[in-house]
């Protein structure tokens, strides 16, 4: 009995003598960059992954925050979440839109960087290389275009994060533009002209982008020629009325040159789910359709329903935009705004029949006579706006419908398979136009001008709707832009290029106007960024931010 | 490494040891008695009887007679008999002799469970607390913290809500760490417990121990760090057969609800708040701003309070059954119990099954083998939480229509009521959870005073969580139904030998302990979702009929930890006392060059009160000063906190599906160590007149470095953050605990509990040179703080100028310009506010004994918290949501409470609106009151029943607050709200 014991306690201390050995750490559910990139199917995927970070700004509320706000366009709905972009109250570096782009571009730019410099172990054939590497390039170049727009001279490199880095620096903005010409110029010479992965860049579409920069650095010549070059060479055409540019049905149209795509199978979007995605945005797919209606849900006649949308009644136009439009001849007005809600519950007022108008929303006075005939709820003018343009309430409003989507499955479903139009056609006729009048070269600039206007022309108004050299100058081509391309993520930059960020907000939004200072034509670092950086005297916050 | 070789040689050479043991035996004279309990008088049958110093025993028989051959005459023989004092007589030459135990509970010689073993409470050098069994049932509860909170000083214990089965918040002498966890160690019958407090069925807890200074819980060494909870479970208790009986049910409310505004009251706020926005100057103009349907509702005063529609009266019961028998030579105790809460919220539920097995039997002279074995299953139903959308959604409907039915879509499509989920196959939210905790040890007394345990011990966890939301469901809100299956199955292990000595001689005693320990802990995860299936009666049993959204994932992890650890308790004269602890502990969540570390720990004791200079006679009857400091060390991060991984990024062209795969936004650390803690200890333990007064205070401190960090990293590096050992924080702290026997008189007694606990936690260092408000730690300030501007009131419209200075106006949140430079900036102006630690905390409990009868009242105190008030957080100044009904300003009503309304913000745009919030968290609540009647004796002789106990309990019975109608232990939300317990409940013993 006993030696039996003995030789059992031996035993499990024989036991624990060999276990000892292990505490190494079995982990066969993760993976890692040295097991994935080297293969050419893991090295698609980090291809993938580049793409997918544009997803954060385009079609997304933060973008239009960072990319239309602020400037003469538009101003707060009642449920504005960023009027700190909006009209600039108190933009500080802890504003969650500056946080959310500082983390997702960097995180874009280490990918892209690791990519770039690593694909020579991809195992890919030479050919598939050459492609891949010009869109990780595009890319980059794409994605340092926002930081340095936004930011300024901060932190820029090539190489990939390797260790704990705890300081940034802060780089010129000639190398950020040195480094997107260089990356943009291999792209223009090694990607292919058309792809059947919708979303991937291609050579015009790279073209079209280095056009978009030409102008940006003031090198008209090459812009004008770059544009021109993608008018020409490729298969690209106008669509023909405006407002079938926006169909949900006739998204994959002739005039666009570049999207970022997003899926009619919402599990390949890029919502946050604690399955498919943990880290995603909060609302995923395209959000466009959320953010300019106003509550037409709380006017008598009016519920809620999919072909008028969730209304988050974030932004609505100043009066200033409203007004650029002659929409006697001009069919943008109405292919960009809903003026009129037609009943859905004409139940809950007397006199009204399913169908029939229930809200009109309009940029016109409208006289007390037609007022009291009206069985439906006006908004017009002077409900809306004061006479210097500010507000006199936020909920009721012309509100721009480009984005709408009545294809959603549910009233309440957020996430629009809508793809963002990154680059389309008429930018580049409006490019050709801005690099000639830089030029001088007015009557050109016209030329280009009216095919935008041509096409935008109600029938029987197109000589109408045409301008000449005498009427081009820097206001007109930046309202043309306005009126071509009002809520496409575009104006901030448009206006920062030409200069005139702060003169027109002022001019045209009184309420950001009345706001916007001087640093504002730079965004703030995230406070966070300022915070963790070790090299705070180096890296330091943009002038006039805290 | 080094530390690892020796580990290892020195496991080896334990090995050795055992074989090289050898037995012998020797026969001689016969010695025959009898054994009896010292206080009954009644024969003990089961005693163990060994000589000493030989292997040489018995055990008394049914009648408690024993004879037993000895070697010598001369002999010692030792009794040893479990819930008894151990008991050795010296033969002297009598081969005849009767022996009385004395029962363990008496006071001053209460035996108290450390880590590895026990002792005599006479003889502890560390800071332990102890809670008899009677305690932790005295009040129903799910968890069994909830039964320690304000008992036990030093540890801060909350319920976590109202809900169904909810956790409970436990810390033990405040937050060392930032990032890792801070929850305690539990330990089970000796064995780390891999599941959770609730799990334990209250009944069958024999007795708790808090481990709380470095010494005591050093022989746990790392995992110990943030304090050890000890369970002992029962065992059979002397004499036979016992079966008891406990059952007790009783009704739950919710504790008072703060108020929401009415009909009326949402109707008048919305006007003002569009009178604001220049949307109203009459109710002519209401059409502007209610719908025709709100109109007719407002003229009609049809409105309707959801919150009173959702709370239900929960109900809460609990019936167990135990048998226990001892006998010669083993004893067992079996347990059933079924447990079975409804909250007050429909849907909301958990019925827990218990069964526990404890076998010990004795095999030969030297060999005890033995099992507990508990098996816990659980049938939770969880409800979404339907007061946030009752709190918000427009009063002026009805709920019901015509016919009685619910309104799913109320406000004609815009809004979801927020009883949609109780809708028939609606929704369904169900886990079933099945832990197994078997533990199995043998223990061989092979040598004089030598002793050797194995224990092999598991918890073994399987459960699955099943989800259906329907479109029509707060949670769907209209967009596709939903159904999710969750799997998770792990397996938690562990492996100790214990080998112990214990020796006298002269005036010195030596225990002696060592331990080896492997346990691992491994962990299968798979989940599966899929939307918009065929048939909602499905529920989430035929996802592969989800028609989008199929998504599948699985998951593995594991982590292990290695140690070896040895104790040694030495006393000279029974007066000076010496402890000193070491333990080496391998991680495998750390760094491979930094995976060992030893912890060591002295503590020393002196028992003034048996010096001489103290006579017998004199009023002190206990004195003890004890003195501990010690290392302990943290690792409870996530497994593979050294690994950088990859994530994945769902993505497409066009419709087809090409995942990225990209940078995981944590960085993985390979240099990762322990987090080390330090604690000194000073404490008095003090008993007067014959111990009817006791007291014991301990005074720590605790500097805890190399913490296990969540560090930011600055985000243009691509990742935002990596686990690093960066930062110091320090914890001191003050406990008292004093009770009182105020009167003892033979049928009427009162007794008095009372006890306070004091920390102050405190950053100390961290890696941002100073203070990091990204993370909202501050230097010298607790771990958490709300760090806000600081709310003096609202521009008052003779302040209009001074507000206009600001860019403000009256009407609105008035914050204090703190550095007085004329305007108010993030930098500048944000200041500390308060923190949600308390300042301090306590309870006191007066307990009355009259006759049969028994009542005791407790009352617990916490105080000096803040909490972010969630019901403030709740006022909607726009009027579109209905909102917290609060004293907002307008120019009639010049209040300092809260701003104007207006229609034209949302509530995201008022400045400073997060000011609101901030409250006072301190209560003082009666958290119970029990009434209890034991049938006299007499009425018992007739009957097959030995005791039988009726009472009566209120739990959370009245709450004094700075708030109305909220019970600030939820912490400031306003889901699953407090309840208010009242039970009913027999105990009858056979």
């Amino acid at each position: 009995m006993r030696r039996l014991l003995t030789v059992f306690v031996f035993c499990i201390s024989s036991f624990l003598f060999v276990s000892s050995c292990d505490l190494t750490e079995y982990n066969p559910g993760g993976i890692t960059s040295e097991t994935v990139y080297t293969t050419p199917e893991g090295f698609e995927s980090l291809v993938n992954a580049a793409y997918s970070y544009s997803r954060w700004w385009y079609g997304k509320e933060e973008g239009w925050a960072a990319g239309e706000m602020g400037t003469d366009l538009w101003t707060s709905g009642a449920g504005d979440e960023n009027p700190n972009f909006t009209r600039y109250e108190s933009l500080q570096p802890n504003a969650n839109v500056v946080g959310v782009f500082w983390e997702q571009f960097y995180s874009a730019i280490n990918l892209c960087n690791a990519g770039i410099n690593r694909i020579g172990e991809s195992g890919m054939s030479e050919e598939l290389q050459t492609t891949r590497l010009a869109e990780l390039r595009f890319l980059r170049a794409f994605y340092y275009w926002h930081i340095v727009e936004m930011w300024g001279g901060v932190h820029f490199t090539t190489d990939e994060t390797e260790g704990i880095q705890v300081n940034a620096n802060k780089s010129s903005v000639e190398t950020f533009y040195n480094q997107i010409f260089e990356d943009l110029d291999f792209a223009v010479n090694n990607l292919p002209v058309t792809t059947s992965d919708i979303g991937r860049v291609t050579k015009p579409a790279a073209e079209a982008f280095l056009a978009r920069m030409y102008l940006t650095r003031g090198m008209d010549q090459e812009a004008f020629n770059m544009a021109d070059k993608v008018i020409n060479d490729y298969s690209f055409g106008l669509v023909e009325n405006y407002d079938d540019l926006w169909e949900m049905d006739n998204l994959r149209n002739e005039e666009v040159i570049w999207v970022v795509n997003y899926s009619e199978d919402l599990a390949l979007n890029d919502q946050e789910d604690d399955i498919l995605f943990p880290e995603g945005h909060g609302r995923g797919g395209h959000n466009g359709h959320l953010h300019f209606f106003m509550t037409y849900d709380q006017v008598s006649g009016m519920d809620r329903d999919i072909e008028n949308g969730r209304p988050f009644n974030r932004y609505m136009p100043t009066q200033f935009l409203l007004d650029l439009y002659q929409d006697d001849i001009d069919s943008r007005y109405d292919g960009s705004f809903k003026s009129v809600w037609y009943s859905n519950a004409p139940s809950e007022v007397e006199g009204m029949a399913e169908g029939d108008t229930a809200i009109y929303a309009t940029k016109y006075e409208v006289s007390e006579e037609f007022r009291e005939d009206a069985v439906y709820t006006i908004y017009d003018r002077s409900d809306i706006y004061e006479s210097d343009g500010s507000i006199v309430q936020r909920t009721k409003y012309p509100s721009l419908d480009k984005f709408a989507d009545p294809t959603r499955p549910s009233i309440s479903e957020m996430r629009s398979s809508r793809d963002a139009f990154v680059i389309r056609l008429a930018e580049m006729y409006l490019i050709a136009a801005e690099a000639q009048f830089n030029r001088g070269n007015n009557t050109e600039a016209a030329n280009y001008i009216n095919v935008i206007r041509e096409r935008a022309a109600k029938p029987g108004n197109e000589a109408a709707m045409r301008v000449t050299a005498a009427d081009i100058d820097l206001d007109f081509i930046l309202d043309e832009r306005a009126r071509e391309l009002a809520g496409e993520q575009l104006r901030w930059f448009d206006l920062k290029r030409t200069g005139t960020l702060l003169e027109r907000t002022r001019e045209y939004n009184p309420e950001a106007g009345a706001n916007i200072q001087d640093h504002h034509v730079l965004r703030p670092i995230p406070q966070s960024q300022i915070d963790a950086v070790q090299n705070k005297d180096e890296f330091t916050q943009n002038a006039g931010y805290q | 490494m080094v530390v690892r070789k020796i580990a290892t040689i020195g496991c080896f050479l334990f090995g050795v040891l055992m074989v090289a043991m050898t037995p012998h035996q020797v026969l001689g004279q016969t010695v025959t008695g009898e054994v009896i309990d010292a206080q009954s008088q009644e024969t003990l049958p089961g005693v163990n009887i060994i000589v000493k110093g030989t292997s040489i025993g018995t055990s008394s028989d049914a009648e408690g007679g024993f004879s037993l051959k000895v070697p010598s005459l001369s002999d010692t023989l030792v009794f040893t008999f479990i819930g008894y004092q151990r008991l050795e007589v010296p033969l002297q030459g009598q081969s005849s002799l009767d022996v009385s135990l004395t029962p363990e509970t008496i006071a001053g010689d209460e035996v108290v469970v450390i880590g590895y073993g026990a002792v005599q409470k006479s003889d502890l050098t560390g800071s332990v607390s102890s809670i008899s069994a009677e305690e932790v049932t005295k009040v129903p509860t799910t968890n069994v913290a909830e039964a320690l909170q304000g008992k036990v000083s030093g540890m801060d214990i909350t319920r976590g809500s109202g809900e169904a089965g909810s956790g409970v918040n436990i810390t033990v002498r405040g937050n060392r760490s930032l990032t890792a966890s801070n929850s305690p160690l539990v330990i089970v019958d000796g064995i780390q417990y891999g599941g959770g407090l609730e799990d334990i069925n209250p009944a069958d807890i024999e007795s708790i121990e808090v481990l709380k200074d470095a010494s005591s819980t050093a022989i746990y060494g790392s995992r110990g760090a943030n304090g050890v909870i000890l369970i002992s479970t029962k065992k059979a208790e002397a004499q036979g057969t016992q079966v008891s009986i406990e059952s007790y049910a009783g009704i739950s409310k919710t504790l008072d609800y703060p108020d929401f505004n009415t009909g009326p009251e949402y109707v008048t706020q919305k006007r003002e708040a569009n009178r604001v926005s220049g949307d109203w100057s009459g109710p002519e103009d209401d059409p502007n701003i209610f719908t025709s349907s709100e109109l007719e509702n407002i003229e009609n005063n049809v409105w309707t309070n959801f919150r009173d529609l959702l709370f239900q009266t929960g109900i809460q019961q609990s019936h167990q059954i135990n048998v226990s028998r001892g006998t010669e030579n083993n004893s067992m105790y079996l347990s059933v119990n079924y447990f079975d809460e409804k909250g007050i919220l429909e849907m909301d539920q958990l019925k827990r099954y218990t069964a526990r097995l404890n076998v010990d039997q004795q095999v030969g002279e030297a060999l005890t083998v033995g099992m507990n074995s508990q098996i816990t299953y659980y049938d939770r139903d969880r409800r979404r939480d339907p007061t946030n959308i009752a709190n918000k959604i427009n009063p002026l409907t009805r709920a019901y229509d015509e016919n009685g039915d619910l309104i799913v879509r109320p406000h004609s499509g815009r809004d979801i009521s927020p009883l949609a989920d109780t809708q028939p196959n609606a929704y369904e939210n169900n886990t079933l959870t099945t832990k197994i905790f078997p533990t199995l040890y043998a223990e061989l007394d092979f040598a004089e005073n030598l002793s050797l345990r194995t224990n092999i011990s598991a918890t073994l966890s399987n459960s699955r969580q099943g989800i259906y939301r329907d479109s029509e469901t707060i949670d769907r809100n209209g967009t596709a139904p939903e159904a999710v299956y969750n799997s998770s199955n792990s397996r938690n292990i562990t492996f100790e030998n214990i080998l112990s000595y214990e020796g006298d001689w002269d005036q010195h005693s030596l225990a002696l302990t060592g331990v080896t320990s492997y346990q691992f802990n491994k962990n299968d995860l798979g989940s599966a979702l899929g939307q918009n299936q065929l048939l909602a009666s499905q529920l989430y049993y035929g996802l592969l009929n989800a028609t989008e959204g199929i998504a599948v994932e699985s998951g593995y992890e594991e982590s292990s930890l290695m140690s070896y650890a040895g104790r040694a308790n030495y006393s000279f004269k029974d007066r000076y006392l010496l402890t000193l602890t070491g333990r080496f502990d391998g991680s495998s969540k750390l760094s491979e060059e930094n995976r060992w570390a030893f912890f060591p720990s002295a503590a020393a004791a002196w028992r003034i009160s048996e010096e001489d200079f103290i006579g017998d006679d004199s009023i002190v009857s206990n004195l003890k000063l004890r003195a501990s400091y010690g290392v302990s060390g943290n690792d409870a991060i996530s497994p593979y906190s050294t690994q950088s991984a990859l994530r994945r990024i769902p993505f497409s062209y066009g419709e087809d599906s090409a995942p990225g795969f990209t940078f995981s936004p944590t960085l993985g650390n390979p240099n990762l160590e322990w987090e080390i803690s330090k604690t000194a200890n000073l404490g008095l333990d003090v008993g007067l007149l014959n111990d009817r007064v006791t007291a014991t205070i301990d005074v720590y401190d605790t500097r805890t470095s190399n913490l296990l960090l969540d560090r930011f990293l600055p985000l243009s590096s691509g990742v935002s953050s990596v686990t690093q050992n960066v930062g110091k924080t320090r914890n001191r702290g003050i406990e008292f605990a004093l009770e009182t026997t105020n009167i003892l008189k033979d049928d009427f007694s009162w007794t008095s509990n009372l006890t306070f606990f004091s920390n102050k936690e405190e950053i100390v260092e961290l890696v941002s040179d100073g203070d990091d408000i990204g993370n909202g730690w501050f230097i010298g300030e607790p771990t958490s703080v709300f760090y806000d501007y600081e709310k003096t009131g609202i521009w008052q419209q003779d302040e209009a100028d001074a507000a206009a200075s600001f860019g403000q106006e009256p009407g609105e949140i008035k914050v204090r310009d703190q550095n007085g430079d004329g305007e108010i900036t993030a930098s500048d102006d944000r200041v500390i506010l308060g923190s949600p630690r308390p300042k301090w905390s306590g309870g006191i409990e007066n307990s009355i004994n009259y006759k049969g009868f028994d009542l005791s009242v407790y009352v617990y105190a916490r105080i000096g918290q803040m909490m972010d008030y969630e019901y403030y957080d709740n006022y909607k100044p726009g009027g579109v949501e209905n909102g917290a009904n609060v004293d907002y300003w307008t120019p009639d009503n010049p209040t300092n409470a809260f701003p104007r309304p207006n229609a034209a913000l949302s509530q995201d745009n008022y400045q400073y609106y997060s000011t609101l919030s901030y409250e006072s968290g301190s209560f003082v609540k009666i958290r119970n009151a029990t009434l209890g009647y034991t049938l006299p004796p007499s009425l018992m002789e007739s009957m097959p029943v030995r005791n039988i106990r009726l009472y009566v309990t209120g739990k959370n019975l009245y709450t004094f607050a700075k708030v109305d109608n909220y019970d600030p232990e939820r912490g400031g939300a306003l889901s699953f709200p407090m309840t208010r317990l009242f039970v009913t409940g027999i105990n009858i013993d056979f």
